[in-house]
């Protein structure tokens, strides 16, 4: 059954027929499904087989996903933005049916490409990075499946498709981060992303059964009869489900906590630092650009439910006024805040970058609820890259300081690995925001933007504002001890091979380049994906909000970096030194050092009222439960036991002893005739007598 | 009825009878002088090709719409209907028949392959015509041509003692079994005077509302008997596991699948006839009566079929679900266990018989289900016939360490006992859920939640005897790690059916979709 869908979002969303790139859409998360199978079932050792079928699938996808994206933007550059869906029937269960499907549209456009190029950028890398590692066959298995997850949750058009996908997602991550199961640490740490996550996904899973009850459907999109359009969110609205919330606001916060979840947003974030753990490759591919985000994207694809009833005005004023989205904004904003404050106190090379994806996530949600699904996603895409070049670098880095990961234990390596520096050193400064040059400036300075305007909450502003000053500072604090000053680890260090430094260098340019499209002289980005034609406005530079703005993060920007730089800057204390900060104010340091306790809450409260509980369970288990088993057990047995019996002595048995007796006499023809047939005819004879005086006896009256 | 007509609605059948002739005719002239390996697969192909033309044909008598099908009503002399339920398990048939016909190609308890194939394709287009008949004589003239094409199937392994025992008690009891039959079908016909369902359900409405309900009600046990004896149903199964075990693998297959199906799209038939003619009023009488039995209430209630034959199901279904689940249990050859676990299977489907609906709801769940398990059968046989093959035992230890003998054929063996035991995304449980849906949308009362709940407790044991089966497979340790070799030709179909019962039990919609079409 081919659909299409348009007009529902935006009036400028034309009728078209369904395209060829739309109707091949769902070869882009096939083909890297079917790779994997296929290393799977390779015989382990074979690196290079493995190696290319994972790239030559990703990069399969990525041309398809090129030539969608492709179809999407000449679509919309000619005027028209469609949104094309293609849905069939799952399953049907009486009246109701579960449809599954797909859509193209700008968003998904945009998301796949990013996926996979970050994605193929990151494989060709694992390459070099996992050179030694005797699971290689199996780490491309799993990496081939998660971005085939990944993609899937990219292009679903159906909330229950997303769910699969997201937990496959989930799963994959959960095999990546325990990939060193040898380790105790990684193997707990798999544990705790799964169980953490899973927190969340109770609640994403409530929102899709209440949403399925409530609309009869999980499509979001289906010719106006999907979920997240008009009608099926009219009706949501005019639910009520207590505390002041109506049906729609419901669902919508139940979802976002499957994205608080996964994208590791307070209070939910304590498992994204410890995924660490994994190889470098995984911690940038999925806990940094793709898999962290779905849950961002997740918002951005239940957008129109998240904002539903907001009145409607010009898109950046209807943001940030619906019950769902204030949580949204508020959540984000004080993670963005609190995971930049652990990162200052953190000393190993990859939880610094941890935290600060959480903080970098907390703005993205932030965006999203304050200025809209484009502020939001331009932020996500812009983070996408930067951030895999950070985790790169960093795993570049750790790589040539032989695994290596305290900053401590590092120093004085610009001139030794000149291309990982030069590339970090864009990454940090995208990530910082550093004015004009950089993606990271345009994309983050778009949210404080949308914050600044808002003229609805006004603490969310000075959050996000005092989140980007501390970006700056541990970002400094970070290159400073890596970079600068005296080697202080052991051994020599080295530049990493040419196959780890070009996607660097890839991941660079893009981390440079993509600020073209979303400035406010050429708001390209922000225009496609609102499906409206976009123009170049030179004199936007010139006006004076963006210019105040521009001073103002200027200002934000340059006070992090010279903080950091004057307590850090080529100081290369030694490792057992306390740190600067932390003479400075101890108790601060020691606070942020143990990440503000969260993880020690969550012991004392959480896991001891669930080992007691667990403890209970057991108990119960044990003597209660199992009790009855055994008994329900011991009773069929017995009962199994009669009929064989039964079987064996009876009806056997008596064919047996006819045997017996006849065999002297009757040899085969006489054992097969006078066997245990004449029996089994008795019984069908006193069995039909018997449903007789069942049927007689039953009908009496 | 004119003959052009007959003609056109018994092509299908038609075609097998010829396919079987000309399979004969080439085995016997053209290939007497070639080896043996190559008289089997042609004839196989031979066979398969016979159900090819046929299906084709399948979908001509039901594209051209038999007038005389559509109607039910008691003025029309109908014999054979064509499309709806009957042409879904007409296509079935075929398919599983070919199914089986390729399991041949690896099997040598025979040097007759002609005969055998023509056997097989005369025993299907029995199963055709009983699956799409509309009068009493159609039926047994069906039931006796399916049923004397698998006393001579069961019997082929010639040399084998096993086959021949078998063969003998099978037919001494279907013998017996279509005597009660008969007998029924003659009470029928003396009561109604006529022949034709429809009319022979509207009779004996009128004859036991005048006072004939004990001699209607003896004629429904005989039938019952009848046709309990084709399903394996409780009390009438006892041929199931001497016959499962004694005969030679691929017949073992088709009786497993191609004759339930056929059975019970006969069932099905009975019951949308008895149905369709009290249409409505259907609901009323059976929940009063239903009712009225359980709370021991006198309620006045309509005497006739359509009270009477859901109890007599009823009862079949539940002492079929119980005793064939619990005698699995205490199983150690696979293939009796096979034949409990179809004793078993054919308490659901009666349960879904019982509490049969007017909407087509119920029909296509049983379809469905049937199809599916007769799909799923074929395979396990399949599969036992490659282990009887290297290990000469279908004792459960002969499984041991197949997951290390040969890792394919272990994963067919899950695939497939798996979705027996209905375990999701396999397609045995979207059938299972169907068919319990289509049960509890009819019966509205606590009786059918009951047996629903019987039937749902009996699954969840039927669990422990298939797990028996695949620990052996995979967690046990190995006695013999020797490869298994499988024909290449069994593997495939076995990986096909394999794929099959994953692809449709993750999108059962296909299935669904597919039947509901005709």
């Amino acid at each position: 059954m081919l659909m299409q869908d348009v007009g529902a979002f935006h009036p400028e969303f034309v009728d078209l027929s369904t395209s060829t790139a739309a109707q091949w859409l769902w070869l882009i998360p096939a083909v890297p499904i079917v790779a994997s199978g296929i290393i799977a079932l390779l015989r382990q050792p074979r690196r290079k087989p493995a190696a290319a079928l994972a790239i030559g699938s990703l990069g399969c996808s990525l041309l398809i996903a090129l030539y969608a994206f492709a179809h999407v933007v000449s679509n919309w550059a000619s005027g028209i933005t469609t949104r094309e869906v293609v849905n069939f029937t799952w399953m049907q269960t009486g009246a109701s049916t579960v449809d599954l499907g797909w859509v193209l549209d700008p968003l998904s456009a945009v998301m796949m490409v990013m996926v996979c190029l970050v994605g193929l950028l990151i494989f060709i890398y694992s390459v070099g990075y996992m050179e030694h590692d005797e699971n290689f066959t199996r780490f491309f298995c799993f990496l081939s499946l998660f971005a085939g997850a990944m993609l899937g949750v990219v292009i679903a058009n159906s909330l229950l498709l997303l769910f699969m996908c997201w937990e496959l997602v989930g799963l994959t991550s959960y095999l990546l981060i325990g990939f060193w199961y040898h380790k105790p640490s990684a193997a707990a740490a798999a544990k705790k992303a799964f169980l953490t996550t899973r927190v969340g996904d109770i609640f994403f899973l409530l929102g899709i059964v209440w949403l399925f009850n409530a609309t009869g459907t999980l499509l979001f999109y289906n010719h106006g009869s999907g979920s997240m359009e008009g009608l099926a969110l009219a009706n949501l609205l005019t639910q009520h489900a207590g505390l002041g919330l109506s049906a729609a606001g419901a669902i919508a916060l139940l979802i976002f906590a499957g994205a608080v979840g996964k994208s590791g947003q307070l209070p939910l974030h304590v498992w994204l630092p410890d995924a660490m753990e994994g190889p470098t490759p995984v911690s940038a591919l999925i806990h940094a650009a793709t898999m962290v985000a779905a849950g961002v994207y997740l918002v951005a694809r239940v957008y129109p439910l998240m904002a539903a009833g907001a009145p409607l005005s010009s898109v950046g004023a209807m943001a940030g006024t619906t019950a769902p989205l204030i949580v949204v904004t508020w959540i984000g904003s004080a993670t963005a805040v609190f995971a930049a404050l652990i990162a200052i106190a953190q000393n190993d090379i990859k939880r610094i970058l941890a935290y600060s994806t959480v903080s970098q996530l907390g703005y993205m949600m932030a965006g999203l609820g304050l200025g809209g699904v484009a502020v939001g996603l331009f932020h996500l895409i812009t983070h996408a890259f930067f951030k895999a070049l950070l985790f790169m670098g960093a795993g570049s880095v750790i790589h040539g300081c032989h695994e290596e990961q305290d900053v401590r234990r590092m120093g004085g390596l610009w001139p030794v690995m000149p291309v990982t520096f030069a590339t970090y050193a864009i990454g940090m400064l995208a990530l910082c925001g550093f004015p004009i040059f950089f993606s990271g400036f345009w994309s983050k300075d778009a949210i404080l933007e949308a914050a600044h305007q808002s003229g609805f909450i006004k603490g969310p502003y000075y959050l996000l504002a005092f989140g980007a000053l501390l970006t700056a500072f541990y970002m400094t604090r970070q290159v400073s001890y890596v970079f600068f000053g005296k080697w202080r680890g052991h051994g020599h260090a080295h530049e990493s091979p040419k196959v780890m430094t070009a996607p660097l260098a890839i991941l660079a340019f893009f981390a440079i380049a993509l600020g073209i499209i979303g400035t406010p002289a050429w708001p390209w980005f922000h225009a496609f994906l609102d499906g409206h034609a976009a123009a170049i406005d030179l004199h936007a530079f010139a006006e004076a909000d963006f210019l105040k703005l521009l001073g103002t993060s200027a200002v934000i920007v340059f006070l992090g970096l010279g903080l950091g730089w004057a307590l850090y800057g080529n100081k290369s204390p030694a490792a057992e030194e306390p740190d600067a900060l932390e003479k400075a104010t101890p108790w601060l340091w020691a606070g942020l050092r143990d990440r503000l306790y969260v993880d020690e809450f969550y012991s004392a409260t959480f896991i001891v009222f669930y080992a007691w509980w667990a403890r209970v369970a057991d108990w119960f288990d044990r003597c209660v439960w199992g009790g009855i088993v055994a008994l329900v057990t011991w009773l069929f047995r017995l009962w199994a036991q009669l009929n064989r019996w039964i079987d064996n002595e009876w009806v056997d048995g008596g064919f047996d002893k006819t045997c017996d007796e006849l065999s002297s006499g009757g040899g085969l023809l006489a054992r097969v005739q006078n066997g245990r047939v004449q029996i089994y005819l008795r019984v069908l004879a006193v069995a039909v007598v018997a449903l007789a005086v069942i049927l007689i006896w039953s009908s009496r009256s | 009825m004119n003959y052009a007509d007959l003609f056109r609605v018994t092509l299908p059948e038609t075609v097998l009878e010829v396919a079987a002739i000309v399979v004969l005719v080439a085995d016997l002239v053209f290939l007497r002088k070639a080896v043996l390996r190559a008289r089997v697969a042609a004839a196989s192909l031979l066979g398969i090709a016979g159900c090819a033309v046929a299906w084709w044909a399948v979908g001509c008598a039901g594209a051209q719409g038999f007038s005389a099908g559509q109607g039910w009503g008691a003025g029309s002399d109908l014999l054979l209907a064509a499309g709806g339920t009957a042409g879904v398990a007409q296509v079935g048939i075929l398919v599983l028949t070919a199914l089986t016909l390729l399991l041949l190609i690896d099997a040598d308890f025979t040097r007759h392959a002609g005969e055998y194939v023509a056997v097989v394709l005369m025993a299907a287009a029995g199963g055709m015509l009983i699956a799409a008949a509309q009068d009493l004589l159609v039926i047994f003239i069906g039931l006796e041509l399916l049923s004397l094409g698998l006393y001579i199937l069961t019997a082929f392994a010639k040399k084998s003692g096993k086959s021949a025992e078998a063969a003998m008690k099978y037919y001494l009891f279907g013998g017996m079994s279509a005597a009660f039959l008969l007998f029924g079908f003659s009470y029928l016909y003396g009561l109604s005077g006529s022949t034709s369902l429809p009319r022979v359900v509207y009779g004996t409405y009128m004859a036991s509302a005048h006072g004939g309900t004990m001699l209607l009600y003896v004629a429904l046990v005989m039938i019952a008997a009848g046709l309990g004896f084709k399903v394996a149903a409780v009390p009438f199964h006892l041929w199931a596991p001497d016959t499962y075990e004694g005969a030679p693998a691929p017949a073992a297959a088709f009786i497993a699948s191609v004759s339930k199906v056929a059975s019970f799209a006969l069932l099905i038939s009975i019951s949308s006839v008895a149905l369709h003619f009290f249409g409505e009023l259907h609901f009323t009488y059976v929940k009063a009566y239903v009712t009225a039995r359980i709370v021991s209430e006198p309620v006045h209630i309509t005497p006739g079929i359509p009270t009477a034959w859901p109890l007599i199901l009823m009862v079949l279904a539940v002492t079929s679900m119980v005793l064939g689940n619990l005698a699995a249990l205490a199983q150690s050859s696979v293939r009796r266990l096979l034949a409990y676990s179809a004793v078993a299977h054919a308490g659901y489907i009666l349960l879904g018989l019982a509490f049969f609906s007017w909407s087509s709801a119920s029909a296509h769940a049983i379809l469905y289900y049937i199809l599916t398990y007769g799909l799923t059968t074929v395979g396990a046989f399949g599969v036992v016939a490659v282990v009887e093959r290297a290990t000469g035992s279908d004792r459960m230890d002969a499984f041991l360490g197949l997951q290390k003998r040969n890792p394919l054929l272990a994963a067919v063996t899950l695939v497939l006992f798996l979705s027996l035991a209905g375990i999701p995304p396999l397609v045995g449980f979207w059938a299972k859920f169907n068919l319990f849906a289509a049960v509890l949308g009819v019966g509205a009362g606590s009786v059918s939640l009951w047996l629903v709940a019987l039937a749902i407790a009996m699954s969840a044991i039927s669990l422990y005897y298939y797990l028996q089966v695949l620990k052996r497979a995979y967690v046990m340790p190995a006695t013999d790690e020797t490869p298994i070799q499988a024909h290449p030709v069994t593997l495939v179909v076995l990986l096909a059916i394999a794929a099959a019962v994953l692809v449709m039990g993750c999108f059962p919609a296909l299935l669904q979709n597919w039947i509901a079409s005709f």
